[in-house]
């Protein structure tokens, strides 16, 4: 057996040129095939296998770009399956596994085109090649740039994409679908009806299925169950018989009317559940205000029978809710009544504080001014008391100079209680002169 | 061409057969699908619990992996399950999720049930060491992220 390794299959594969070649991974396959005969890699049966030393069988292609992409060196790289570390590849497998997926059924890669080809996967290249009439190919005229297939190319190597109009539609079609256009395509051809068998333009084909007494039709009934389909024109007497059709109007009026009163129980559903909450809010209101209670009570009764004639068809939860209503309104009432006095006691409360609030204002402010001349008279007292004391004091304080100067005349004297005993009696011996109230003004100007 | 083709194979195998406990919820396009995975004993820390798991493929598929996670934001949240090896944010930590331990034979399924296995078979409740930081500072993809592989028990 051939082993190569890993360097010579990647310069194996960068030679090999496969440009033109079909690819086989992309084909439809037609017949399935053992999971066995599938590549790991891209699950298609093996195209070009190669088999590691491990005995793991990869298509050539998968395994060179699984080596190519690998992230660790080169030379260790691991079998994908089982990565066991593998130094060579095998090129020859037995040719049992060969065939086996050779002879898998593929088909034609120009299926879109047309062509209902299905043949062994191992054929498929030469039918493309040599039979395959679908096949795009290059528009002769080289500057034209769009693809014919195979099969239509003319023989004399023409382009045939130049625009040709129709005799009968006089629409633009191009040269090479002109054939197929003019015998079976153009809405202006005579056909004939599949139904009727009368002959008509093929564009009006449409209209006439509609009108067409041939055609089969369902039951205009079957939207409520008739099974029955027949021809136009023996739907007519199929409608005179079929019950359902009689039914039909029934049906129609039950459906409405199941309508409406859907409608109704939403309408109803609403305005349930706004009741509802009013009730809630009622409730806490009234445990927050007890005595409420039995006044609200006998107001209900009042008005009752009015609400009550107003709906007549109401059930008997309606009525209830009803009665609730006209409770919770007279509840209101109450409520609304005591607010209103209770307004009006806070009004006058209101009324006496502004009054009140003036008066006291008034009388602190007459106390004030009282108060602001006893200030006045007293502050006049104190200054002529302070004029006094200083009156009184002056005299004292130039005796106290006149000590001091004598008794720097003699610093000689070290005891230092002679001054303060010569200050000592001269205060005794100066006479306290009597007071004069109007010496005032003689005073500040000797200070 | 070669993803796509590849993933619509084994989208169709697996609308065929699925094994117990996983489930494909969205696969609309070929670019994301999501999976439900379910702990099938009686693992007392995954016990009636269903996981999200999404996976992001790129045009590379199955040669490069792809992006594995258990997505935090959905339209129907799923938990994040516990365990010593998966972070809050959802990010798991496994070897063969990261682009070393990759290989091009794993299938949407096969990974659906090597988590399963994974999670089968912890009985520690805890999160990864270092959970916090990591959820608050990551923002690189789970493949990017160098992560040691220490715990072979799991």
């Amino acid at each position: 057996m051939t082993n190569i390794t890993l360097e010579d299959l990647l310069v194996m594969e960068s030679n090999s040129d496969r440009d033109d070649v079909v690819d086989l991974r992309s084909l439809d396959y037609v017949s399935s095939y053992d999971d066995h005969l599938m590549c790991p890699i891209c699950h298609c049966p093996f195209i070009h296998p190669v088999r590691l030393k491990c005995d793991h069988v990869f298509c050539q292609k998968c395994l060179v770009s699984a080596i190519t992409t690998f992230a660790a060196a080169r030379d260790e790289f691991t079998c994908p399956t089982c990565r066991t570390h593998t130094g060579g590849v095998y090129l020859k497998l037995p040719r049992l596994l060969i065939n086996m997926c050779d002879e898998i059924r593929v088909r034609c890669p120009y299926r879109n085109e047309g062509c209902e080809e299905v043949a062994p996967r191992v054929f498929i290249q030469t039918h493309v090649d040599k039979y395959c009439g679908y096949r795009l190919m290059d528009c002769p005229l080289g500057s034209c740039g769009m693809k014919t297939r195979k099969k239509g190319l003319d023989p004399d190597g023409r382009c045939l994409h130049e625009l040709r109009q129709c005799t009968r539609c006089e629409g633009n079609i191009m040269e090479q679908d002109y054939g197929e256009h003019f015998s079976e395509l153009c809405p202006n051809l005579q056909t004939t009806c599949p139904d009727c068998q009368t002959s008509i333009l093929r564009r009006e084909l449409k209209q006439h299925a509609n009108s067409c007494p041939e055609s089969i039709h369902a039951c205009p009934a079957s939207k409520y169950g008739c099974p029955i389909q027949l021809k136009r024109g023996d739907l007519a007497t199929h409608e005179q018989t079929c019950p359902l059709i009689a039914m039909g109007p029934y049906f129609e009026a039950q459906n409405a009317r199941l309508d409406s009163l859907e409608l109704t129980i939403r309408h109803l559903k609403q305005r349930n559940e706004i009741f509802e909450d009013g009730l809630a809010n009622i409730r806490t209101t009234l445990a927050q205000s007890p005595t409420a209670v039995p006044v609200a009570d006998g107001r209900a009764t009042t008005s009752s029978p009015t609400r009550r004639s107003n709906d007549p068809a109401s059930s008997n939860s309606q009525s209830q809710i009803d009665s609730s209503n006209q409770y919770t309104a007279t509840t209101t009432n109450y409520l609304l009544s005591l607010h209103e006095s209770l307004r009006e006691e806070v009004g006058q409360l209101s009324h006496a504080i502004t009054d009140l609030d003036a008066r006291a204002s008034m009388a602190i402010m007459s106390e004030c001014l009282r108060i602001k001349e006893d200030m006045a008279h007293t502050n006049a007292a104190v200054s002529s008391v302070r004029m006094q004391v200083q009156w009184l004091l002056n005299p004292r304080l130039h005796q106290h100079q006149g000590a001091q100067r004598t008794g720097g005349a003699r610093t000689a004297t070290p005891a230092g209680s002679s001054p303060a005993a010569a200050a000592g009696p001269s205060t005794s011996t100066i006479p306290l002169r009597p007071r004069r109230l109007s010496d005032s003004g003689r005073e500040g100007t000797k200070l | 061409m070669f993803a796509t083709k590849r993933l619509s194979k084994e989208l169709i195998k697996i609308k065929e057969h699925l094994p117990p406990g996983i489930s494909i919820v969205k696969s609309d396009t070929l670019e994301e699908w999501l999976m439900d995975i379910k702990v099938l004993d009686e693992n007392p820390l995954y016990l009636n619990q269903t996981y999200r798991l999404k996976f992001t493929f790129n045009n590379k598929y199955p040669i490069e992996v792809q992006f594995i996670e258990l997505p935090t934001t959905s339209d129907t949240p799923r938990p994040i399950p516990i365990h010593p090896h998966i972070y809050s944010n959802g990010i798991i930590c496994l070897d063969l999720l990261s682009s070393a331990g990759w290989s091009p034979v794993q299938t949407v399924e096969s990974v659906c049930m090597s988590i399963q296995s994974m999670l089968t078979a912890n009985s520690r409740n805890e999160r990864p060491p270092g959970d916090q930081d990591f959820v608050s500072y990551n923002r690189r993809r789970p493949r990017d992220i160098n992560f040691m592989y220490d715990d072979d028990n799991v």
